[in-house]
């Protein structure tokens, strides 16, 4: 037997399903029959915009992607009648699930104190029942990069699948990239903290000397380990291993052009796998960055400029800038909550000559390459994990993006979240 | 001179001669000092006055005082004469701001108010009510003469300084007082100088003043109070009072104000403005303002203000931009201003100014003249400049028969120059009525010139240059030269050393010592081996003038804007007719969107929308054919614009601080505000107290004054607030002592602060109702600013804009504001309006909210993206608004997020940016729609307007265009090729311009917050304690 659904249907079931004012929706379970998505505008990102095609979901992967496809039996149907599908989008470099409420210090679990934490997971504090996750899942992410924040060697980022009961399940890869909060080098005074520019230059030295010696401290320890010359454990320097290896990238979270090229020769000192986080400046140096091919997740798409005699639109055009220098970057925004707008970011790159397949590309696949995870996320390729997102028109824009519905490695997700249940509660104070 | 005979007293500060005067009253110890006390300055080149000189003049002086000047003068029998031929002399130079023998205020804050609140001040005898205020200080009743400091005023030229502790915002009447020496009270000439004053609340820990509005505010209540002490204090009938008026130094000083004067401080032409208009308030007489050195950037607008100035010749050092990484730190603005700084004497000059100068801020008073050097080079006349140091601040001071001329019956106090002082003079001895102060010896030779030389058989030359102590020179021969080692000229005595080898004439070093008579040089020249040989060396030629080859570049490179930084416009925009064609017209109004429709744009008004309309002649076309016309955007709540602090955040209520009164037009978020489609905001004060500041309606006309971005139409406005920020939950734990702490205690706050209005209001009312002459006999009410806002609120002559989050505390205001008689005009925030909507509504609140924001706080936990569709559905009128620089470059999108999360219709979106916020500010009649008769406030969008792929293409306010996509994306071209030119400069730039002295570069202001809170003044006044931020807050 097949069901024959419409998206809006489902999203009725999705609403209904759950009892009116539930708490937060429960993760879905695992894939049972197949799923026929029919007659959708699938955005592949890895092979353009295909217009009337369906595509099948079968054990949690993309088994089929064509015209004319039919349903094993068993399976469901739901019709799109053109409707955009859109592999799951994903929000890198953000501390969804670390934070609940961040002026209340106990709901707060971003950041750890001392300089050399390169073992710290982000993943382990990442509340997978946290109401802000369905927040931003309703806006069609599927997946968000957690990082550890705080000062020099921060920790390692974990990506999250955002459908779970559990960090553990959540955790779709750990140990993505040890996040560097790379030292200031700027030695413009903040109206916070005035300082002398000699005495920020100083700062700025004996902070990039620390990260010197840091790193030069974990290499000893590594070689010295590899030639068996350790008596005792130090958990720091061990979560160095991988990433001197390469296996395990480095995001330097770097804003500024100096920061940036610091950043690279550090990289090629200990031949590190480098992406650039932030990158503010990145315009600035995107050739090089293209040379190096080091990618960039640029964090700031609705940014306001940092400098007074920078252009009103600088952030806005940095992406078009990065694309036609043939850099490799994905964009990335905010802290938690407001990750929801990422697709928006992408839209406001194309208002500044970003091509809307490329803004498309760096919120999935870019991202996904990024975080090492391209061979099964980020595209609608048949074989990756059926993450896909229903939009009612263009995801980038404000006026099109409707999502109605969203598959995790083919699970049904509820786009139900807390704030949808406070509309409909107090909608019925009104109506009675 | 014959020997002196010192008492032990006045040895003690008398160095070389005895002083002109002594106190009477001191008794007599050892034998008295009886010196003949008469003068003759003899062939000199005398600078009476400015414009007057005198050539081979004399000048007679008895018992410091000046008893005759002319050409043809006898000198009297007994007179010692000082023969001063070909120097220069010029009256004693006076300075109006100095801290000279004074106790000098700090620049550091020991402990500061960062470290945690001070709500009151210690009172102790009269002192004021507030600790920056110090007006009682009368700073002659400790004044000490320092020989040290004296001395650096006196090798400038300086004989007299007026002088107050410079801390604080009242710093208490200063002392006139002579740079000479001798017994304190010898040498003040007014102990009852000019009042200081600045908006720095300076070494003051308390909590009040934190921003500049709470500055000004501060300066007029102390005003007022004064004025009110005058005719209170004493007073036996007190029935309007609780109490006999109390004993109060601080104002009691105060009220002499007008017959002392005062000097105000700033640190910007902005402040000078500020400082202008606020004394204008008490019409305050005898004012002068110390300038900032930016007055040439609004030199047009400080000469409108009809003030005197006191301008510091201090420069800023140069950016840094020696490595090409630095360059990135580097703004245009400081760029500019480091150029500029030099010319804006001169500025001020051509516009008409009349100042005096100072030695004010200069870290090294030895730049002094130097500096005037340079500002002469830059446009200042040296007529001006003699008058800027001598009689104007002789006027300004009420002195001007005694000080400021060479001129019968004023006091002797004089300058003498090697050379005019205004080309490359330097000074060499400065008498203080009749008492010399010398720097360098009169009769040292003039050795300056080339002289022949033979040495070992080799015809060499030698040139000196210079005069006084600054003489060099060097041996040469052919190509080869040698500089002179160890030269001095000491009277007729010359002595040098040179190398030989380095003009080929030996081995080793040759040193000479011999005598200058006329043009003969003769002495001896003892080479490496010993032997001397005698010289007579013939001056051949004059030397050429030093400075004469190295004529410095005195041309500008940097543009003048205004503001005066990148994207700043040379030209203030033009009103414009013009005639938009063929858009999508979203009127916001009952027309609602019209397609390929025509508007008409005449005298700053929409007078015609329809189709295909014919071009009135000579009205501007626009194809608009593809694009998008709005209504200008209108933002309910902003915090751009604003100068030195958006909170004052230190009482509980703070309804006397005025917004309007710190509007700063060369904030770059105007221009980024317009880039998004903004016109108009409303600027409010923050939200760290329950009744905070007044808001103030601007329109984004960026190039303009202050007062020019003021939008005339809007009533006035005030800002309240509930919730989190006012009971200071997330401040830290130094802030858990002022009332209030909780939602509780905002209510009663709020309550009480209304009823002591209306308490207020009927004092006032008995007052007026008691006849005259129980009004003399009675203590008046005392002008309180802070009450009588809340009394316009009453009187519905000011609305309330109330920041808000929660449920409960929307409701309590509801109540509280019907019970109290007043109405909220509108919620902003209000993240939790869905839950009182109804409510909301009954009062005729409307509602201001945040698209999307939530989770950043506990009390925005419920926060929700369809917050404005619940509330526009049970009628309440709704705006989002952009609480930041950031949203309000695209509060279109904000307005696109209901139809995204609750399906709003298009243009209601819209009208969330446009008319909803004109009702809410009440200036709908005006703008916030297109309708015809309206001001022509419109954006020209590339899109649809509520797309994230629109982009405002042109933004006009009142037919003016203020923003145009194509020209700002031409500009940075502009900025980076000036840019560079000025850092070439910078990099050409000997070291002394590098290095500037002591000229400050504007600090940075931050991107202001609603909770933005501690202390502004300390940033602004660029002191490091006591700033805080509250992060990703609102």
């Amino acid at each position: 037997m097949t069901f024959k659904l419409n998206s809006l249907s489902l999203l009725c079931i999705a609403a209904f399903a759950t009892p009116a004012l539930a708490t937060s929706p429960v993760p879905a379970a695992a894939q049972q029959g197949a799923v026929l998505l029919n007659d959708a505008t699938l955005h592949t990102v890895s092979n353009g915009v295909l217009e009337n095609t369906d595509l099948l979901m079968v054990d949690g992967k993309i088994a089929a992607i064509g015209k004319d496809l039919s349903a094993p039996a068993g399976g469901t149907v739901v019709e799109l009648q053109g409707k955009h599908v859109y592999p799951g989008l994903i929000a890198l470099a953000n501390q969804l699930g670390l934070v609940e409420i961040e002026a209340v210090r106990a709901t707060d679990d971003t950041h750890e104190v001392t300089d050399t934490n390169p073992d710290v997971r982000a993943q382990v504090a990442y509340d997978a029942q946290s109401d802000v996750i369905p927040t931003v899942r309703s806006n069609g992410i599927s997946y968000s990069l957690v990082f550890p924040a705080g000062s020099l060697l921060m920790g390692q980022s974990s990506l999250m699948q955002l459908d779970a009961w559990s960090w553990q399940d959540a955790t779709v890869k750990a140990g993505v990239a040890l996040h560097i909060n790379w030292p200031n080098a700027s030695v413009l005074s903040s109206p916070w903290n005035p300082k002398k520019p000699e005495e920020l230059a100083k700062q700025n030295a004996e902070d990039l000397q620390k990260l010197y010696d840091t790193m030069a401290q974990a290499k000893a320890y590594v070689d010295a380990k590899k030639a068996g010359a350790i008596k005792a454990l130090d958990s720091r320097w061990e979560a160095m291993i991988p990433v001197f290896s390469g296996e395990r990238a480095v995001f330097a979270h770097a804003e500024d052009a100096r920061q940036i090229r610091q950043a690279i020769a550090l990289a090629d000192k200990y031949q590190l796998k480098l992406t650039i986080v932030g990158g503010r400046d990145s315009w600035r140096v995107a050739d090089e960055l293209a040379a190096r091919k080091v990618p960039v997740i640029f964090g700031s798409p609705f940014g306001i400029p940092d400098r007074d005699d920078e252009a009103v639109d600088t952030a806005y055009a940095t992406p078009a800038k990065l694309a036609k220098a043939g850099v490799t970057f994905a964009l990335a925004i905010g802290s938690y909550w407001d990750s929801r707008n990422l697709a928006f970011g992408a839209g406001q790159a194309v208002a500044f000559g970003l091509d809307k397949e490329q803004a498309l590309a760096a919120v999935t696949l870019n991202a996904a390459k990024i975080a090492g995870v391209d061979d099964r996320l980020g595209s609608l390729e048949v074989g990756k994990a059926a993450t896909v997102v229903v939009s009612e028109g263009d995801i980038l824009d404000y006026r099109s993006s409707k999502i109605s519905s969203m598959w995790i490695d083919g699970r049904a997700v509820d786009l139900n979240n807390k704030q949808k249940d406070l509309h409909q509660k107090y909608q019925q104070r009104y109506s009675r | 001179m014959k020997p002196l005979r010192l008492s032990l007293l006045s040895a003690a500060v008398v160095c070389a001669v005895a002083p002109a005067w002594a106190d009477p009253t001191q008794p007599l110890q050892g034998i008295r000092d009886n010196s003949a006390q008469l003068l003759a300055f003899t062939g000199a080149v005398v600078h009476t006055e400015p414009g007057k000189t005198l050539s081979n003049a004399t000048v007679l002086v008895q018992s410091g005082k000046i008893t005759a000047v002319g050409t043809n003068l006898k000198i009297p029998a007994g007179f010692r004469q000082i023969d001063v031929a070909g120097y220069h002399l010029y009256p004693g130079f006076i300075d109006l701001y100095g801290q000279y023998g004074v106790e000098k205020a700090s620049s550091e804050r020991s402990g500061g108010r960062g470290d945690g609140p001070m709500y009151q001040n210690p009172r102790r005898g009269g002192n004021a009510v507030n600790a920056a205020i110090h007006a009682e200080q009368r700073w002659a009743d400790s004044f000490m003469p320092n020989a040290d400091d004296a001395k650096a005023y006196q090798q400038q030229g300086f004989t007299t300084v007026q002088s107050a502790r410079q801390d604080g915002i009242f710093r208490g009447q200063a002392v006139v007082a002579s740079t000479g020496k001798g017994l304190p009270g010898e040498l003040i000439l007014n102990a009852d100088g000019q009042h200081f004053l600045s908006f720095d609340p300076g070494s003051s820990k308390q909590s009040y003043p934190s921003s500049l509005m709470g500055s000004i505010a501060l300066v007029r209540q102390t005003l007022a109070d004064a004025q009110w002490y005058q005719q209170a204090y004493g007073k036996a009938d007190w029935r309007l009072f609780r109490e006999p008026v109390p004993f109060n130094a601080a104002l009691a000083a105060l009220g002499q104000l007008n017959q002392t004067g005062l000097v105000f401080e700033v640190n910007n032409e902005r402040n000078l403005l500020r400082a202008d208009s606020l004394l204008k308030e008490f019409n305050l007489p005898k004012v002068a303002l110390v300038a900032s050195g930016y007055e040439y950037v609004r030199a047009a607008d400080v000469k409108k203000t009809g003030r005197n100035l006191i301008v510091p010749l201090a420069y800023p050092a140069a950016p840094s931009v020696g490595k090409l990484d630095d360059q990135l730190d580097v703004s245009l603005a400081d760029l500019r201003h480091w150029e500029r700084a030099p010319t804006n004497a001169g500025a001020l000059e051509k516009a008409g100014v009349n100042f005096a100068l100072t030695t004010h801020k200069l870290d090294d008073k030895a730049k002094f003249w130097p500096n005037v050097r340079t500002a002469i080079k830059y446009g200042l006349s040296t007529e001006k400049a003699l008058a800027a140091l001598t009689t104007v601040p002789a006027e300004l001071i009420g002195m001007p028969g005694q000080l400021g001329r060479i001129a019968s019956g004023y006091q002797a106090d004089l300058v003498v120059s090697k050379g005019d002082l205004f080309k490359d003079g330097e000074i060499v001895a400065t008498w203080n009525r009749g008492v010399e102060t010398q720097f360098k010896p009169l009769q040292n030779a003039d050795v300056a010139g080339d002289y022949a030389l033979n040495v070992a058989g080799k015809a060499l030359k030698l040139n000196l240059s210079g005069a006084l102590g600054k003489v060099e020179g060097k041996v040469q021969q052919g190509e080869k030269e040698a500089k002179l080692e160890n030269l001095s000229v000491d009277k007729q005595q010359v002595q040098f050393g040179f190398s030989l080898k380095d003009v080929d004439a030996g081995d080793g070093v040759a040193l000479f010592s011999g005598s200058m008579a006329g043009n003969l040089l003769q002495g001896t020249l003892q080479l490496p081996d010993g032997s001397q040989q005698a010289l007579t060396l013939s001056r051949q030629a004059a030397a050429v003038k030093a400075d004469e080859k190295k004529a410095e570049d005195s041309t500008l490179l940097s543009q003048l804007s205004m503001p005066n930084q990148a994207y700043g416009v040379a030209n203030a925009p033009q009103r414009q007719n013009v005639h938009i064609k063929n858009a999508t017209v979203w009127t916001s109004d009952k027309a609602g969107k019209l397609e390929n429709t025509d508007v008409i744009v005449r005298d700053g008004v929409f007078t015609e929308i329809g189709k295909n309309l014919k071009t009135p002649s000579g009205f501007v076309e626009i194809d608009a054919t593809g694009m998008h016309v709005t209504a200008g955007i209108i933002d309910e709540h902003s915090h751009i614009a604003i100068e030195s602090g958006v909170n004052e955040g230190s009482d509980a209520v703070t309804s006397e601080v005025h917004i309007g009164d710190v509007l700063n037009p060369d904030d770059i978020n105007i221009y980024r505000g317009l880039a998004g489609g903004t016109t108009t905001a409303q600027l409010l004060h923050g939200s760290a107290n329950p009744i905070g500041g007044k808001a103030q309606v601007i329109q984004l006309r960026w190039g303009v004054s202050p007062e020019g971005l003021k939008f005339k139409a809007a009533p006035a406005s005030i800002k309240f607030a509930l919730g989190e920020n006012v009971k200071q939950s997330n401040w830290g734990d130094n802030y858990t002592s002022r009332y209030p702490q909780s939602r509780v205690g905002v209510e009663t706050t709020i309550r009480d602060a209304f009823q002591a209005a209306k308490e207020y209001k009927a004092a006032w009312a008995a007052y007026d109702d008691l006849s005259s002459s129980e009004q003399k006999r009675t203590v008046p009410p005392r002008v309180d600013y802070r009450l009588q806002t809340l009394v316009e609120i009453l009187d519905n002559k000011r609305f309330v804009h109330t920041h808000s989050y929660v449920a409960s505390e929307i409701l309590m205001l509801i109540k509280l504001a019907d019970e109290t008689g007043f109405k909220v005009t509108t919620f902003t925030h209000i993240l939790e309006g869905y839950k009182t909507a109804k409510e909301m509504k009954e009062h005729g609140a409307s509602a201001s909210t945040f698209a999307d924001w939530w989770a950043y706080k506990m009390e925005v936990k419920d926060a929700i993206p369809t917050n404005t569709c619940l509330m526009a559905d049970q009628g309440v009128v709704v705006s989002v608004n952009s609480d930041s620089p950031d949203l309000q470059r695209r509060l279109n999108q904000e307005a696109a997020k209901s139809v995204k999360y609750c399906g709003m219709s298009e243009e209601d979106a819209l009208k969330m940016v446009t008319i909803n916020p004109a009702i809410q500010l009440k200036v709908d009649q005006k703008v916030g729609s297109i309708a015809e008769g309206k001001q022509a406030d419109f954006v020209l969008w590339s899109e649809h307007p509520l797309s994230v792929y629109a982009k405002a293409m042109q933004t006009w306010i009142d037919g003016t265009k203020y923003y145009d996509r194509n020209v700002d994306m031409t500009l940075n071209a502009g900025i980076e090729r000036e840019k560079q030119q000025l850092i070439q400069k910078v990099l050409k730039a000997p070291d002394s311009a590098k290095a500037g002295s002591g000229g400050e570069m504007k600090k940075p202001e931050p991107i202001w917050h609603c909770e933005d809170n501690g202390d502004y003044l300390d940033l602004a006044f660029g002191r490091v304690a006591g700033a805080q931020q509250h992060a990703h807050q609102h």
